[in-house]
């Protein structure tokens, strides 16, 4: 069983605890207007020209992104991270745009992972169904999880997609047992009005379990260079 | 005696300084950033001088008198009877051709040895005391049965004359205090000067009871050690947080000393240390040592003799003087030892992030394991630290000294040409073949060996030709006081005397020539992508009509620092061959070769005379620094740099350098210091002896580079310790910006 990845990113320090290792899935469903990393929408390899400089001269090549890992390719990179991971009592987490567009190959990768003892992590966009949520749950220890608009029309008009098993499922996660940290992209004239924020509010904390850990507000610039104001 | 005398002559009558507003007195020359010459080390010419004067980095004003002393009386006398003269001309014909050609450059040929930092005993000790221990010594001398009884005694003579040389040193301070403070009309001032003038007068004949007199002692001896010769590295007061503890203990308890009175006492001495520039040089030293700073590396944490964590208030307390005070010397480093508190890293860290270059993080457990491996005892294993840049020792009881750097991937150059220097156009190395003629990558491995092994030999030739004429000619009596175990043996520092006598080759160039190697394994040997034929045309032409060439060595080829292990291999191929050719080998005083792994400077030197290399770099670039991977090349962030460079046994060496480029960003929160203390303990829990964070954007260096008027603070770390970035020559600025930031766009 392989999964498809387009970016493997080691010391990843803001999916989670520790210093970690993020696997970045390739597919997600939805189509959000401020998306910083649009080669993570398409579920397949696609070719991109990589143009790169030696002195004056400029040099093309055709680059595949989005390469197959075998659950075992995937361990050996970890394994050769321990010394980082144990140190930092960090971990593994799977990325994208969404992972659980795979979440077969996310479930087989995440139960090796959790044999391993490496402490597990999905960022997810909430949008997939609660059965793939509830077959992943007992072998992640957290979610990271994005709300990004409570209004569904709203949600639909700037992502593609309704909100309405987002929000189902978070509710579902935050009973289940795995802790969640929530990231709410904030995009100026999208969900940053006063009302929105203060019905986001009031929403996260009738919500609130044991399980809600930390809530990241990622301030969304034109390039999309993130910053992380922690808020709880 | 001779230089005894000397010494107690130079103290007689050098021109005591007494700056406005300072506590701790004593300067290198009349005035701070002023500087002696030593043309019996080395002798400048006018044409030097005029250099010196003009040049647009590290330069020295030269006025009119000094030239003339010059030219009337110091070049009649010394020309040709400097010990430079005497070095150059003992070499062999071998030696001076790879000397010209940059294999290695030679540490003492401008500088004497040095390298040594002021142990624990020298802080509880005053020179009265030593006086009676030479006494002892001399009392010991058995003239029946000892054939070096005499030259004993002729040394501790000379020790004895140095001891009474720095004593009267302080009492002329002293006796210009108190005229100074008799002349004085503010009060405080006037208190202040005549307590310094007390001080003066206590230390360093006796044992300092005060923090105040033991900065002050040391600071005597600093002096002493500079004034006597022009030593590398300055001279070191090692682990000062343990040193200044119990003084500053009881001092507070006693209700004698307030926080302000340590800080204004701490501030100026560190003043001190800012106010001399190292003596200058010219040529191939310039090169190698591009700098002002003279390389005083203050050691804080490790581990106390018992071997439990060291970190005291101390500690602390000199963190923040270091914070506040902000110049470019003293050095400073943290020993971070597995019983280091976090919180001591991230006090560390808040320093880092500012972007001062300082202080540079190290290994205890690594140093530890490093001098025991050298067969020091554990008690002296654990008192030691890393002096100069990165280099190990048993402080207080080790003459370790740098004798030169060797460029790595120059001899990899000349392996493929048959030995033979195209830019100097000689036979330089052994006729091991050319390129075309290795049949395998391992027939190719071979000859390299059998050419670091040449060279190697030749340097470790002169290297102990020249000590036996420093242990001959220039002699350091006050420096033998301070060492031990030279008081007992009767022995010059400079002939064997110290407990430990050790002598480092230092190897340059390990990421650039691991790439190399990968390069020519992968795109002649294993994928047969280009032929001999080709590489060898498209090397002499510079890559020029070679573009494609060019592109394909950079950008798809396994690159060292990425935690891959087919690049990597060559790192470890060469280490070993590097470490068998010099571990070991006997010196001139009784001690053994070692290795160890930095550049100061030496890697634009070495670049600069090395043509275009098989890694797609371009003729005279600089090459890779410490073992860092080449500049730009490491595309899969710290981790994956850590895990290449933890592959060589660091504990095998005297030292390796580790650099890191960060920005801002990583030290944005708390967390992220978890982060980054994180990667120093797991760097070090693989045995990494050393790594230091250069923090600042590229962009900032671009604009300084710009407009250096606006950017006369900017200090960033070179290798092993930090300068003003308006110092540095174009090409090692460059070089800078290039090394790899380790931004987030870079390896997202």
């Amino acid at each position: 069983m392989e999964g498809l990845i387009f970016s493997v990113k080691r010391y990843s320090v803001h999916d989670g605890p520790g210093i970690r290792v993020t696997f970045f899935m390739k597919g997600c469903p939805l189509s959000c207007r401020w998306c910083h990393n649009p080669e993570g929408i398409s579920p397949l390899e696609e070719e991109v020209i990589q143009k790169e400089r030696v002195g004056d001269n400029e040099f093309s090549r055709t680059e595949t992104v989005g390469k197959y890992y075998a659950v075992e390719e995937i361990l050996n990179i970890l394994e050769r991270e321990d010394p980082f991971i144990k140190e930092s009592k960090g971990g593994v987490t799977f990325s994208g745009g969404e992972p659980m567009l795979q979440n077969r190959f996310l479930l087989e990768v995440l139960k090796s992972c959790k044999l391993k003892g490496y402490n597990t992590a999905v960022d997810t966009s909430g949008y997939s169904s609660s059965d793939n949520y509830r077959s992943i749950i007992p072998f992640t220890d957290l979610f990271l999880y994005d709300i990004k608009h409570l209004d569904d029309t709203k949600h639909i008009e700037y992502t593609g997609v309704s909100n309405i098993r987002i929000l189902e499922n978070y509710r579902m996660i935050l009973a289940s047992g795995p802790d969640v940290m929530i990231r709410i992209p904030v995009i100026p004239g999208f969900n940053d009005d006063d009302d929105h924020l203060l019905r986001l509010k009031q929403f996260i904390i009738s919500t609130k379990s044991g399980a809600l850990k930390r809530i990241n507000l990622l301030p969304f610039h034109k390039i999309g260079s993130s910053k992380y104001k922690n808020f709880s | 005696m001779k230089r005894a005398k000397a010494f107690e002559y130079l103290l007689r009558n050098k021109k005591i300084c007494i700056n406005e507003g300072e506590l701790i007195v004593g300067e290198r020359g009349p005035a701070p950033k002023e500087t002696p010459t030593y043309p019996e080390i080395s002798l400048h010419s006018l044409q030097d001088l005029e250099i010196l004067n003009s040049r647009e980095k590290v330069y020295f004003k030269v006025d009119e008198e000094v030239k003339n002393i010059y030219e009337n009386e110091i070049i009649p006398y010394w020309k040709g009877k400097s010990n430079r003269d005497r070095i150059m001309g003992m070499m062999t014909p071998e030696w001076i051709r790879a000397y010209n050609a940059g294999i290695f450059t030679e540490f003492q040929e401008q500088r004497a040895p040095g390298h040594t930092v002021l142990g624990c005993r020298m802080f509880k000790t005053g020179f009265v005391k030593l006086k009676e221990e030479i006494q002892e010594s001399v009392s010991g001398l058995d003239f029946y049965y000892d054939n070096q009884a005499l030259e004993k005694f002729e040394e501790l003579k000379a020790m004895n004359i140095a001891c009474d040389a720095i004593i009267m040193f302080a009492n002329r301070h002293a006796d210009e205090l108190d005229r100074l403070s008799e002349k004085e009309k503010n009060p405080s001032r006037k208190r202040e000067l005549a307590a310094m003038a007390k001080v003066c007068r206590r230390v360093p004949a006796y044992a300092p009871e005060t923090v105040h007199e033991m900065l002050q002692h040391y600071w005597f001896i600093h002096v002493g050690v500079i004034s006597e010769l022009n030593p590398w590295d300055s001279f070191n007061p090692g682990r000062l947080d343990q040193h200044l503890y119990p003084v500053y203990k009881k001092e507070m308890e006693a209700d004698l000393l307030s926080t302000e009175e340590l800080d204004d006492l701490l501030g100026c001495f560190w003043v001190k240390f800012n106010n001399h520039p190292s003596p200058p040089k010219i040529g191939v030293t310039a090169s190698e040592s591009n700098t002002y700073t003279d390389f005083c590396l203050i050691n804080l944490g490790g581990v106390k003799p018992d071997g439990t964590d060291a970190v005291n208030d101390m500690s602390y307390i000199l963190l923040d003087v270091i914070k506040e005070m902000r110049i470019l010397q003293p050095g400073s480093m943290i020993q971070v030892s597995r019983k280091s508190p976090d919180r001591f890293i991230h006090k560390a860290l808040d320093i880092i992030k500012t972007g001062f270059g300082q202080p540079s993080c190290f290994n205890t457990e690594a140093i530890i394991q490093e001098l025991l491996r050298q067969g020091k005892n554990i008690t002296d294993a654990r008192n030691g630290g890393a002096s100069g840049c990165v280099e190990t020792g048993a402080f207080g009881t080790e003459a370790y000294w740098l004798s030169g750097y060797f460029n790595l991937p120059k001899v990899l150059e000349l392996t493929l040409n048959n030995g033979f220097d195209k830019r100097t156009n000689q036979q330089v190395g052994l006729k091991s073949g050319y390129a075309k003629d290795f049949g395998t990558f391992e027939e190719l491995v071979e000859a390299f060996r059998l050419q670091v092994k040449y060279l190697i030999d030749i340097k470790i030739r002169g290297n102990n030709v020249i000590e036996k004429i420093f242990a001959n000619w220039l002699p350091v009596p006050f420096l033998s006081l301070l060492v031990g175990d030279c008081i007992p043996n009767g022995k010059d520092y400079n002939a064997g005397g110290s407990r430990y006598n050790t002598t480092y080759i230092q190897g340059v160039g390990l990421g650039s020539i691991t790439d190399m190697l990968t390069s020519i394994r992968y795109n002649i040997y294993d994928n047969h992508k280009f032929s001999w034929a080709e590489f060898s045309i498209a090397l002499d032409s510079d890559y020029k009509g070679f573009e494609q060439m060019q592109y394909e060595l950079i950008y798809n080829t396994p690159k060292y620092g990425n935690d891959d292990d087919y690049a990597d291999q060559q790192a470890l191929t060469v280490f070993e061959i590097y470490y068998d050719a010099v571990n070991g080998r006997p010196n001139a005083r009784g001690g053994n070769h070692r290795i160890n792994m930095l550049p100061t400077t030496s890697h634009v030197y070495f670049g600069s005379v090395t043509g275009a290399t098989p890694d797609g770099r371009k003729a005279y670039k600089p090459l890779s620094e410490g073992i860092s991977p080449s500049q730009g090349v490491d595309k899969q962030g710290p981790t994956s740099v850590i895990k290449s460079a933890s592959k060589i046994d660091h504990l095998r060496t005297g030292g390796t350098l580790l650099n890191q480029k960060f920005t801002p960003q990583f030290f944005e929160d708390e967390e992220s210091y978890n982060h980054l203390t994180s990667l120093i303990r797991s760097y070090f829990s693989l045995d990494g002896h050393h790594i230091q964070f250069n923090v600042v954007n590229a962009e900032t260096l671009k604009e300084a580079q710009k407009h250096p008027e606006l950017y006369r603070d900017l200090i960033v770390r070179v290798a092993g310790y930090s300068d003003y970035f308006n110092d540095l020559g174009e090409d090692l600025q460059n070089e800078i910006i290039a090394r790899t930031e380790q931004g987030v766009s870079s390896w997202n």
